[in-house]
This record gives structure tokens, sequence and C-alpha cells, in this order.
């Protein structure tokens, strides 16, 4: 795979929330703005993008029997970071997302791509791939953030889209809401794929009519 | 006894150095941030307590005190206007009783024992219902200037005379009990509160002359 391919992949394909439905967690629990989502998947990109570097330079080094205890304490330093950088320059940040940082030492998201992809490909092809799938993982998160925040309370990152007189749709904001803002975004998801994959077939049948048109014009 | 064999051998040597890296990087990452979170703390903080004192000429969180009171620590927060006249007060009570744990509040009263402002500092309530106790602001006015005479301090819903809000009794129920334990404790305490801040002015006034 070039480097393109494995950022598609991460990003769209095998996106975590999309395709893979993993990370749930974080998804619906700090998905109530486009903010909060925007920063949560910024924390997870950075965790990931380190905690693949590393295990991407330590393969090799490290005894099969271990990796797995390795990995978690790699990922755990990083987002123990991450988390206290965050207190530091994002006070307010941090408090909203609370718990939510800690707990990203266990998405299993970060572990699956540590073990599935940075333990067997080089450093920049493990790079590639953090960046892809935390990207991923934000736009799923800021969107799920934004179609709630939006429904919700008629705003956007904060600003205003429906007017003043917009009557908050609490639902939308409390977890029931989550699942279900998540349920129409993958019906909408799974219709593009669907629709690029019927383009991409009808267009590969035109080439193929167009190849034997010429080819039965000869043979009369 | 049990023999090592190389494998073993590798395996304790490799997870011994990845946590001991792990441990360095993060020694360090707190060396680093240790003073930017204390100063994002104590901004907070004083936010906070701007909110809830009357206008001071001094920094409250320099002239904190401390008083320790049937197993609990209260850190009291004074503000002085410009003579040096206590003004208002603020420290923090807990509500234990939220609907999903435990409700922080900063409240200020002032001398007469009559609240100022309230504020809450940290909350885990359910967003739309329970957090109107830091969003509405209608609601958060209606403590000010009561004192325990002056209010029944219950919800309605009890028989008193607070709002709770459409579809969250708890949350409002829990903050109205604590601002009314902290009004007793403050009626309790305004002796021992008071002597503590004159005796903390002497002292201070006292470690002035030395320099």
């Amino acid at each position: 795979m070039n480097k393109s391919e494995i950022f598609a992949d991460g990003f769209w394909h095998n996106n975590t929330i999309f395709a893979q439905l993993l990370g749930m967690c974080p998804l619906l629990g700090v998905t109530t703005s486009a903010e909060n989502g925007f920063w949560m998947g910024a924390a997870t990109l950075l965790v990931l993008t380190g905690s693949n570097l590393v295990v991407s330079m330590v393969r090799g080094v490290i005894p099969k029997n271990v990796r797995i205890p390795s990995y978690i304490t790699i990922i755990a330093a990083f987002v123990t970071i991450v988390g206290m950088a965050m207190n530091a320059w994002m006070h307010e940040m941090y408090l909203i997302l609370g718990l939510f940082i800690p707990l990203i030492v266990v998405n299993c998201a970060i572990l699956g791509r540590a073990e599935a992809f940075a333990s067997k490909n080089s450093v920049s092809d493990a790079l590639m791939d953090a960046i892809g799938v935390g990207l991923g993982f934000t736009f799923a998160l800021v969107l799920l953030g934004g179609v709630r925040e939006l429904f919700g309370q008629g705003e956007f990152f904060g600003f205003n889209v429906f007017g003043e007189s917009y009557p908050d749709v609490l639902m939308f904001i409390l977890p029931p809401g989550a699942f279900i803002a998540l349920g129409f975004i993958l019906a909408a998801i799974n219709l593009i794929n669907r629709s690029i994959a019927s383009r991409a077939e009808s267009r590969a049948q035109a080439d193929a009519l167009s190849k034997d048109i010429p080819a039965t014009v000869e043979a009369q | 006894m049990m023999k090592l064999d190389k494998d073993q051998i590798r395996m304790v040597i490799a997870l011994f150095v990845v946590a001991a890296i792990a441990a360095i990087l993060l020694a360090t990452t707190d060396i680093i941030t240790r003073e930017p979170i204390a100063a994002a703390q104590k901004a907070a903080l004083r936010q906070a307590l701007q909110q809830v004192l009357p206008e001071h000429a001094n920094d409250p969180q320099n002239d904190k005190i401390t008083l320790a009171n049937n197993n609990t620590v209260a850190v009291i927060y004074p503000a002085k206007d410009s003579a040096g006249h206590i003004a208002g007060l603020a420290w923090e009570v807990v509500a234990p009783d939220g609907y999903s744990g435990s409700i922080r509040i900063l409240v200020g009263v002032r001398p007469d024992g009559s609240v100022f402002a309230i504020r809450v500092t940290r909350h885990q309530e359910t967003p739309g219902l329970g957090d109107g106790i830091v969003k509405n602001h209608a609601w958060l006015a209606s403590f000010v200037g009561q004192s325990l005479g002056s209010r029944i301090w219950k919800v309605k819903k009890d028989g008193g005379d607070f709002d709770q809000f459409t579809g969250a009794t708890i949350t409002p129920r829990a903050v109205v009990k604590a601002v009314k334990g902290a009004l007793e404790f403050f009626k309790q305490q305004k002796t021992a509160i008071f002597a503590r801040l004159a005796s903390a002015k002497m002292n201070h006034q006292a470690g002035g002359a030395h320099e």
C-alpha cells in the first residue's frame, strides 16, 4: 500500500467509527457539541501518533510475549502526557472532557492500530496510518457533535444557527440522541459508499463496453 | 530454584526498559507542567471568586484562611475593601447528593450572613436538565440577598421558596441544601472566622514590619 492508500484506508474505508464501530465510549460520551468532539479527537490523534511511532520504532526489539503490556505502557504514557498538557494549557476543556481523557488508554482503536499496523510496518507508514485514523476519528466526533449541537441547541461550534427562538431539543443532547444521530449518520455514509461503488461499477461496465464495440465491428 | 531461560530474561529487560523510559518521560512532563497547571487552577478560582465576592481591593487567594471544623476543612477567601474592612467571604461547599456525583459550589456571603452570590464550580449533572444550576441565571439570582431567616431553604416541591427545574428536582434540591448548610456554618463559626481573619491580618502586618 502506498501512503495515500494508507491514509484513505484509515480515514474513510476503515474509519474507526463509521466502518469498525470502535471507540463508542468517547464518541457517545463527549459529543454533546462540535467543539468537545474536536478536542477529544485532537487528543486521540496526538496519542495515536505518538504510540504508532514508538511501537513501529521498537518493532522487532520487543519480545512477542510481552508486546501487549509494552504497548499499553507506551499508550498510557502518551495519554498521561497529553492529559497533563491539556490541564496546564487548556484548563477549561480539560475540565469538560474530564474522565474521557485518561480513558483514551482503553480506546481499543489505539491498541488496535499498534498491534495490527504499527508493529508490522515502517515508521513512516505507521505515521501516515496514525494521521489517517486519527483524523478520521476526529472527523467522526466533530460530525456527530455538530449534528447533536445543531439539533439539540441550534448552534454549531457555539455560533447560533437557527436563531434565538429555536426550542432546544433535549433528546439530542442526552445519550439516546447520540445513538439516534449516529444511526442516521451511518445510514448516510453507507448510502455514499454504495453510490460510489455503483458508479465505479457502471464506469467499469462502460469501459468494457467501449472496448467491446470496436472488437465486434472488426469481427463483422 | 526455577531457572530463567534467555527468552524470559529478554522479556523482563524489555518491559523494564519500556517502563523506565515511560517513567522518565512522565516525570519530565510533570516538572514542565506543574507550574502552568497550578497557575491555570489559580486563574480559574480567581475568575469564580470574582463572581461571588463584592468588589474588593485585596487578592482573596493571598488572604485565605483555613478553618478546621468537625472533620471538614474550609478554605475561606475574604474580600476586603480599600480600608481593609471585610466586604464579603467566599468558600466552597460540596453537595454530595447531586443527580450524578457531587456538586461543588462556591458560596459568597456578606458579613451579615446573607448570600452575595453563588456559582457552581464543578458538576456532572445532565446537560439540558440539571445543568440549569449553571446556566439558569434567574435561578442563581434568586439566592442573592437571602439569609437563613428570609427564606425557607427548600425547593418549592418540598414546601420551600426555591424553584426546581422542569424535569430536574434532585439537582436544585442538593444545591439549596448545600447553600443552606454553608449559611449555617457561617452563623456558627462567624466569631471564629472573624477572629482568625483579624489575627491573620495582625501577622501580616507584623510580617510587613520586619521587611
